[in-house]
Protein backbone atom coordinates (compact mmCIF):
# COMPACT_ATOMS: atom_id res chain seq x y z
CA UNK A 1 0.00 0.00 0.00
CA UNK A 2 2.15 3.38 -0.93
CA UNK A 3 2.00 5.95 1.49
CA UNK A 4 0.48 9.60 0.17
CA UNK A 5 2.68 11.87 -1.23
CA UNK A 6 1.27 14.77 1.06
CA UNK A 7 2.77 18.32 0.71
CA UNK A 8 3.73 17.89 4.49
CA UNK A 9 5.65 14.58 4.01
CA UNK A 10 7.40 16.77 0.75
CA UNK A 11 8.49 19.02 2.79
CA UNK A 12 9.50 17.06 5.73
CA UNK A 13 11.62 14.76 3.22
CA UNK A 14 13.18 17.53 1.65
CA UNK A 15 14.07 19.28 4.71
CA UNK A 16 15.80 15.83 5.08
CA UNK A 17 17.43 15.75 2.18
CA UNK A 18 18.84 19.31 2.31
CA UNK A 19 20.49 18.93 5.70
CA UNK A 20 22.45 15.95 3.80
CA UNK A 21 23.47 18.58 1.11
CA UNK A 22 23.90 21.07 2.70
CA UNK A 23 24.77 19.72 6.57
CA UNK A 24 23.08 21.18 9.64
CA UNK A 25 23.62 24.81 8.65
CA UNK A 26 20.67 24.35 6.71
CA UNK A 27 18.64 25.09 9.87
CA UNK A 28 20.34 28.02 11.23
CA UNK A 29 17.37 30.49 10.46
CA UNK A 30 15.13 28.13 11.11
CA UNK A 31 12.65 25.17 10.09
CA UNK A 32 12.19 24.93 5.89
CA UNK A 33 8.97 26.43 4.64
CA UNK A 34 7.14 26.59 2.08
CA UNK A 35 8.16 30.35 1.01
CA UNK A 36 11.78 29.85 1.51
CA UNK A 37 13.48 30.35 -1.72
CA UNK A 38 16.49 28.06 -2.42
CA UNK A 39 18.76 31.19 -3.50
CA UNK A 40 17.98 34.01 -1.39
CA UNK A 41 17.18 32.10 1.88
CA UNK A 42 19.24 29.05 1.36
CA UNK A 43 21.85 30.25 -0.83
CA UNK A 44 22.37 26.89 -2.15
CA UNK A 45 24.97 27.15 -4.82
CA UNK A 46 24.53 25.13 -7.89
CA UNK A 47 26.40 22.38 -7.61
CA UNK A 48 24.44 21.39 -4.18
CA UNK A 49 21.22 21.78 -6.44
CA UNK A 50 22.50 19.04 -8.68
CA UNK A 51 23.16 17.03 -5.23
CA UNK A 52 19.51 17.53 -4.22
CA UNK A 53 18.43 16.67 -7.56
CA UNK A 54 20.12 13.21 -7.18
CA UNK A 55 18.28 12.79 -3.39
CA UNK A 56 14.96 13.84 -5.04
CA UNK A 57 15.86 11.15 -7.63
CA UNK A 58 16.50 8.14 -5.02
CA UNK A 59 13.75 8.91 -2.57
CA UNK A 60 11.00 9.52 -5.46
CA UNK A 61 12.15 7.74 -8.38
CA UNK A 62 12.14 8.29 -11.89
CA UNK A 63 8.26 8.95 -12.14
CA UNK A 64 9.15 12.79 -10.79
CA UNK A 65 11.52 13.81 -13.56
CA UNK A 66 13.13 16.56 -11.79
CA UNK A 67 15.80 16.79 -14.37
CA UNK A 68 13.42 17.31 -16.83
CA UNK A 69 11.33 19.92 -15.02
CA UNK A 70 14.59 22.04 -14.30
CA UNK A 71 15.49 21.67 -18.31
CA UNK A 72 12.17 23.50 -19.29
CA UNK A 73 13.10 26.48 -17.51
CA UNK A 74 16.00 28.93 -18.13
CA UNK A 75 18.43 29.87 -15.53
CA UNK A 76 16.86 32.56 -13.72
CA UNK A 77 13.70 30.60 -12.96
CA UNK A 78 16.21 28.00 -11.54
CA UNK A 79 17.39 30.38 -9.21
CA UNK A 80 14.03 32.09 -8.20
CA UNK A 81 12.56 28.43 -7.58
CA UNK A 82 10.91 28.52 -3.90
CA UNK A 83 11.05 25.70 -1.45
CA UNK A 84 7.13 25.52 -2.37
CA UNK A 85 7.06 25.26 -6.07
CA UNK A 86 9.47 22.12 -5.72
CA UNK A 87 7.01 20.81 -3.15
CA UNK A 88 3.93 20.82 -5.13
CA UNK A 89 5.58 19.12 -8.17
CA UNK A 90 6.91 16.84 -6.13
CA UNK A 91 3.49 16.06 -4.61
CA UNK A 92 1.68 16.43 -7.94
CA UNK A 93 4.21 14.11 -9.90
CA UNK A 94 4.44 11.39 -7.07
CA UNK A 95 0.73 11.01 -6.92
CA UNK A 96 -0.52 10.78 -10.41
CA UNK A 97 2.63 8.04 -10.69
CA UNK A 98 1.23 5.97 -7.25
CA UNK A 99 4.61 6.58 -5.95
CA UNK B 1 26.79 7.08 -6.78
CA UNK B 2 27.73 10.25 -7.30
CA UNK B 3 30.99 10.19 -4.90
CA UNK B 4 33.40 7.67 -6.97
CA UNK B 5 37.21 6.76 -5.50
CA UNK B 6 39.32 7.06 -8.48
CA UNK B 7 43.24 8.01 -9.07
CA UNK B 8 43.17 7.70 -5.20
CA UNK B 9 40.43 9.81 -4.34
CA UNK B 10 37.29 10.95 -3.56
CA UNK B 11 35.28 12.63 -7.22
CA UNK B 12 31.72 13.60 -7.51
CA UNK B 13 30.35 12.63 -10.60
CA UNK B 14 26.84 12.13 -12.39
CA UNK B 15 25.72 10.03 -14.94
CA UNK B 16 22.55 11.28 -17.27
CA UNK B 17 21.11 8.55 -19.78
CA UNK B 18 17.67 7.41 -21.39
CA UNK B 19 16.93 4.12 -22.63
CA UNK B 20 18.11 3.68 -26.35
CA UNK B 21 15.00 2.28 -28.33
CA UNK B 22 16.98 -0.08 -30.06
CA UNK B 23 18.67 -1.49 -26.98
CA UNK B 24 22.22 -0.46 -28.96
CA UNK B 25 25.19 0.47 -26.59
CA UNK B 26 24.47 4.26 -26.83
CA UNK B 27 27.87 7.05 -27.28
CA UNK B 28 29.77 7.41 -24.87
CA UNK B 29 29.92 11.09 -23.64
CA UNK B 30 32.33 13.29 -20.98
CA UNK B 31 31.86 16.40 -19.75
CA UNK B 32 34.81 18.29 -17.79
CA UNK B 33 34.27 21.75 -16.70
CA UNK B 34 36.64 25.17 -16.17
CA UNK B 35 38.29 26.16 -13.46
CA UNK B 36 37.52 27.22 -9.55
CA UNK B 37 34.48 28.46 -9.06
CA UNK B 38 33.33 26.59 -12.22
CA UNK B 39 31.41 22.40 -11.86
CA UNK B 40 29.66 19.94 -13.24
CA UNK B 41 27.07 22.14 -12.61
CA UNK B 42 27.74 24.58 -15.76
CA UNK B 43 27.37 21.32 -18.04
CA UNK B 44 24.14 19.89 -16.20
CA UNK B 45 21.74 23.04 -16.23
CA UNK B 46 22.72 23.60 -19.93
CA UNK B 47 23.39 20.97 -22.72
CA UNK B 48 23.97 17.26 -20.52
CA UNK B 49 19.85 16.67 -20.43
CA UNK B 50 19.49 17.28 -24.08
CA UNK B 51 22.52 15.43 -25.03
CA UNK B 52 21.69 12.64 -22.82
CA UNK B 53 18.53 11.54 -24.85
CA UNK B 54 20.56 10.37 -27.76
CA UNK B 55 24.40 9.44 -25.10
CA UNK B 56 24.96 8.42 -21.89
CA UNK B 57 26.46 11.46 -20.61
CA UNK B 58 29.19 11.56 -17.69
CA UNK B 59 29.72 14.70 -15.88
CA UNK B 60 32.87 15.19 -13.75
CA UNK B 61 33.67 17.44 -11.07
CA UNK B 62 37.46 17.80 -11.19
CA UNK B 63 39.93 17.68 -8.16
CA UNK B 64 39.41 20.17 -5.98
CA UNK B 65 36.24 21.49 -7.71
CA UNK B 66 32.33 21.10 -6.77
CA UNK B 67 32.05 18.15 -4.81
CA UNK B 68 35.10 16.31 -5.25
CA UNK B 69 37.95 16.01 -2.79
CA UNK B 70 40.49 18.85 -2.50
CA UNK B 71 43.75 17.15 -2.60
CA UNK B 72 46.77 19.97 -1.37
CA UNK B 73 48.81 19.07 -4.54
CA UNK B 74 48.55 18.02 -8.06
CA UNK B 75 46.59 20.61 -9.96
CA UNK B 76 48.81 19.96 -13.19
CA UNK B 77 46.79 18.77 -16.62
CA UNK B 78 48.36 15.63 -16.57
CA UNK B 79 46.89 15.02 -12.90
CA UNK B 80 43.55 15.80 -14.25
CA UNK B 81 43.81 13.53 -17.63
CA UNK B 82 45.00 10.91 -15.12
CA UNK B 83 41.80 11.33 -12.99
CA UNK B 84 39.40 11.09 -16.15
CA UNK B 85 41.23 7.68 -17.26
CA UNK B 86 40.88 6.52 -13.83
CA UNK B 87 36.94 6.96 -14.00
CA UNK B 88 36.71 5.47 -17.54
CA UNK B 89 38.32 2.68 -15.87
CA UNK B 90 36.01 2.41 -13.19
CA UNK B 91 33.24 3.11 -15.10
CA UNK B 92 34.60 -0.06 -17.45
CA UNK B 93 34.25 1.99 -20.79
CA UNK B 94 36.93 0.97 -23.10
CA UNK B 95 35.34 2.30 -26.53
CA UNK B 96 36.51 5.72 -27.50
CA UNK B 97 34.32 8.16 -25.46
CA UNK B 98 33.27 11.83 -26.87
CA UNK B 99 34.63 14.61 -24.87
CA UNK B 100 33.52 17.79 -24.20
CA UNK B 101 35.72 20.36 -22.56
CA UNK B 102 34.65 24.08 -21.67
CA UNK B 103 37.61 26.61 -21.09
CA UNK B 104 40.30 24.45 -18.21
CA UNK B 105 38.15 21.14 -19.63
CA UNK B 106 39.21 21.92 -22.59
CA UNK B 107 42.78 21.39 -22.36
CA UNK B 108 42.23 18.37 -20.07
CA UNK B 109 40.51 16.72 -23.56
CA UNK B 110 43.13 17.45 -25.41
CA UNK B 111 45.97 16.54 -23.42
CA UNK B 112 43.62 13.08 -23.03
CA UNK B 113 43.04 12.88 -27.12
CA UNK B 114 47.42 13.25 -27.08
CA UNK B 115 48.33 10.69 -24.24
CA UNK B 116 45.62 8.49 -24.78
CA UNK B 117 44.36 8.36 -28.75
CA UNK B 118 42.80 5.63 -28.36
CA UNK B 119 40.62 6.54 -25.47
CA UNK B 120 38.93 9.19 -27.58
CA UNK B 121 36.49 9.33 -30.58
CA UNK B 122 36.01 13.05 -30.76
CA UNK B 123 36.33 16.51 -29.19
CA UNK B 124 33.81 19.08 -28.49
CA UNK B 125 35.39 22.30 -27.02
CA UNK B 126 34.10 24.81 -25.79
CA UNK B 127 35.91 28.62 -25.21
CA UNK B 128 39.37 25.60 -24.71
CA UNK B 129 42.34 26.92 -22.65
CA UNK B 130 45.88 26.22 -22.88
CA UNK B 131 49.20 27.22 -22.21
CA UNK B 132 51.29 29.11 -25.33
CA UNK B 133 54.27 30.53 -25.87
CA UNK B 134 55.98 32.68 -23.38
CA UNK B 135 53.64 31.20 -21.18
CA UNK B 136 56.21 30.60 -18.11
CA UNK B 137 58.16 34.16 -18.74
CA UNK B 138 56.41 36.47 -18.09
CA UNK B 139 53.56 35.51 -15.97
CA UNK B 140 53.11 36.44 -11.90
CA UNK B 141 51.75 33.77 -9.83
CA UNK B 142 48.02 35.37 -10.16
CA UNK B 143 48.39 35.82 -13.82
CA UNK B 144 48.21 32.15 -13.62
CA UNK B 145 44.66 32.13 -13.22
CA UNK B 146 43.87 34.85 -16.00
CA UNK B 147 45.94 32.64 -18.53
CA UNK B 148 43.62 30.16 -18.10
CA UNK B 149 40.66 32.50 -18.36
CA UNK B 150 40.05 33.44 -15.43
CA UNK B 151 41.03 36.85 -14.47
CA UNK B 152 41.92 37.56 -11.44
CA UNK B 153 39.99 40.66 -11.15
CA UNK B 154 36.67 38.79 -11.73
CA UNK B 155 37.94 36.23 -9.32
CA UNK B 156 37.87 39.19 -6.58
CA UNK B 157 35.09 40.95 -8.01
CA UNK B 158 32.85 37.35 -7.68
CA UNK B 159 34.56 36.75 -4.60
CA UNK B 160 33.19 40.55 -3.22
CA UNK B 161 30.37 40.00 -4.75
CA UNK B 162 29.61 36.67 -2.97
CA UNK B 163 31.00 37.92 0.51
CA UNK B 164 27.94 39.15 1.95
CA UNK B 165 26.56 35.89 1.63
CA UNK B 166 27.20 34.73 5.37
CA UNK B 167 27.03 30.66 4.23
CA UNK B 168 28.58 31.31 0.16
CA UNK B 169 30.36 27.65 0.39
CA UNK B 170 31.91 27.95 -2.83
CA UNK B 171 33.27 31.45 -2.09
CA UNK B 172 35.15 30.03 1.09
CA UNK B 173 35.77 26.98 -1.16
CA UNK B 174 37.40 28.68 -3.67
CA UNK B 175 39.24 31.12 -1.66
CA UNK B 176 40.88 27.78 -0.39
CA UNK B 177 41.15 26.37 -3.43
CA UNK B 178 43.63 29.02 -4.30
CA UNK B 179 44.85 29.98 -0.78
CA UNK B 180 45.42 26.23 0.60
CA UNK B 181 46.28 24.31 -2.51
CA UNK B 182 49.11 24.21 -5.40
CA UNK B 183 46.83 25.28 -8.04
CA UNK B 184 48.45 28.55 -9.02
CA UNK B 185 52.03 27.15 -8.53
CA UNK B 186 51.08 23.85 -11.07
CA UNK B 187 49.28 25.90 -13.84
CA UNK B 188 52.00 28.36 -13.83
CA UNK B 189 54.46 25.78 -14.21
CA UNK B 190 52.35 24.42 -17.32
CA UNK B 191 54.66 24.15 -20.86
CA UNK B 192 53.10 25.34 -23.52
CA UNK B 193 51.31 22.68 -25.56
CA UNK B 194 53.57 21.55 -28.82
CA UNK B 195 51.53 18.42 -29.75
CA UNK B 196 48.20 20.31 -31.24
CA UNK B 197 49.36 19.09 -34.63
CA UNK B 198 48.94 14.74 -33.50
CA UNK B 199 45.81 15.41 -32.30
CA UNK B 200 43.86 12.63 -34.50
CA UNK B 201 40.59 12.63 -34.07
CA UNK B 202 38.00 14.87 -35.19
CA UNK B 203 37.32 18.12 -33.11
CA UNK B 204 34.90 21.38 -33.05
CA UNK B 205 35.98 24.21 -31.32
CA UNK B 206 33.52 27.67 -30.17
CA UNK B 207 34.56 30.23 -28.91
CA UNK B 208 33.05 34.03 -28.13
CA UNK B 209 33.63 36.54 -30.26
CA UNK B 210 34.67 38.84 -27.60
CA UNK B 211 36.42 35.94 -25.89
CA UNK B 212 40.05 37.41 -24.32
CA UNK B 213 41.62 34.23 -25.59
CA UNK B 214 41.30 34.17 -29.38
CA UNK B 215 44.77 33.66 -29.74
CA UNK B 216 43.62 30.12 -28.80
CA UNK B 217 40.76 29.76 -31.39
CA UNK B 218 43.40 30.43 -33.76
CA UNK B 219 46.08 27.74 -32.80
CA UNK B 220 43.57 25.30 -32.48
CA UNK B 221 42.33 25.99 -36.06
CA UNK B 222 45.41 26.27 -37.77
CA UNK B 223 47.36 23.20 -35.59
CA UNK B 224 44.92 20.08 -35.16
CA UNK B 225 44.40 18.71 -38.07
CA UNK B 226 40.88 18.98 -39.84
CA UNK B 227 39.85 21.52 -36.55
CA UNK B 228 36.63 23.10 -37.15
CA UNK B 229 36.43 26.62 -35.03
CA UNK B 230 32.87 28.35 -34.80
CA UNK B 231 33.12 31.80 -33.51
CA UNK B 232 29.93 33.23 -31.93
CA UNK B 233 29.19 37.26 -32.33
CA UNK B 234 28.73 38.96 -29.36
CA UNK B 235 29.77 36.16 -26.76
CA UNK B 236 32.55 36.31 -24.36
CA UNK B 237 34.04 33.37 -22.67
CA UNK B 238 31.45 32.15 -20.72
CA UNK B 239 29.90 31.36 -23.78
CA UNK B 240 28.44 27.80 -22.74
CA UNK B 241 26.01 30.07 -20.32
CA UNK B 242 25.51 32.27 -22.82
CA UNK B 243 24.86 30.18 -25.56
CA UNK B 244 23.61 27.40 -23.95
CA UNK B 245 20.44 27.02 -26.74
CA UNK B 246 22.91 26.91 -29.64
CA UNK B 247 25.72 25.05 -27.91
CA UNK B 248 23.15 22.05 -27.34
CA UNK B 249 22.11 22.44 -31.23
CA UNK B 250 25.62 22.26 -32.46
CA UNK B 251 26.36 19.50 -29.96
CA UNK B 252 24.32 17.16 -31.04
CA UNK B 253 24.49 18.24 -34.77
CA UNK B 254 28.62 17.10 -33.61
CA UNK B 255 26.99 14.14 -32.16
CA UNK B 256 25.48 12.62 -35.20
CA UNK B 257 27.91 13.54 -37.58
CA UNK B 258 30.76 11.44 -35.64
CA UNK B 259 28.92 8.74 -34.67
Amino acid sequence: MPETVTPERVLAQLEEMLVEVIGDDLLLDGPLTMETSFDQDLQLESIEFVALSEKLLETYGEQVDFVGWLAEMELDDIIALTVGQLVEFVATNASASGA
Amino acid sequence: MPIEQANGLKLHTQHLSTPSPDGQRRPQVVMLHGLVIDNLSSWYYTIANPVAQVADVHLVDLRGHGRSEMPKTGYTVEDNVDDVVALLDLWGITEPVHLFGNSFGGVVSLALAHRHPERVASLFLIEAHFAVEGWGEHMAGSLALAAFGLDEDAVQDWLAENADRKLSRLAKRSERFLTETTLIDDLQAEQPIGWLPEIACPTYAMYGAETDIMDRALELQAKVPGCELEIVPDCSHSLLTEQGGLIRDRALTWLDRVT
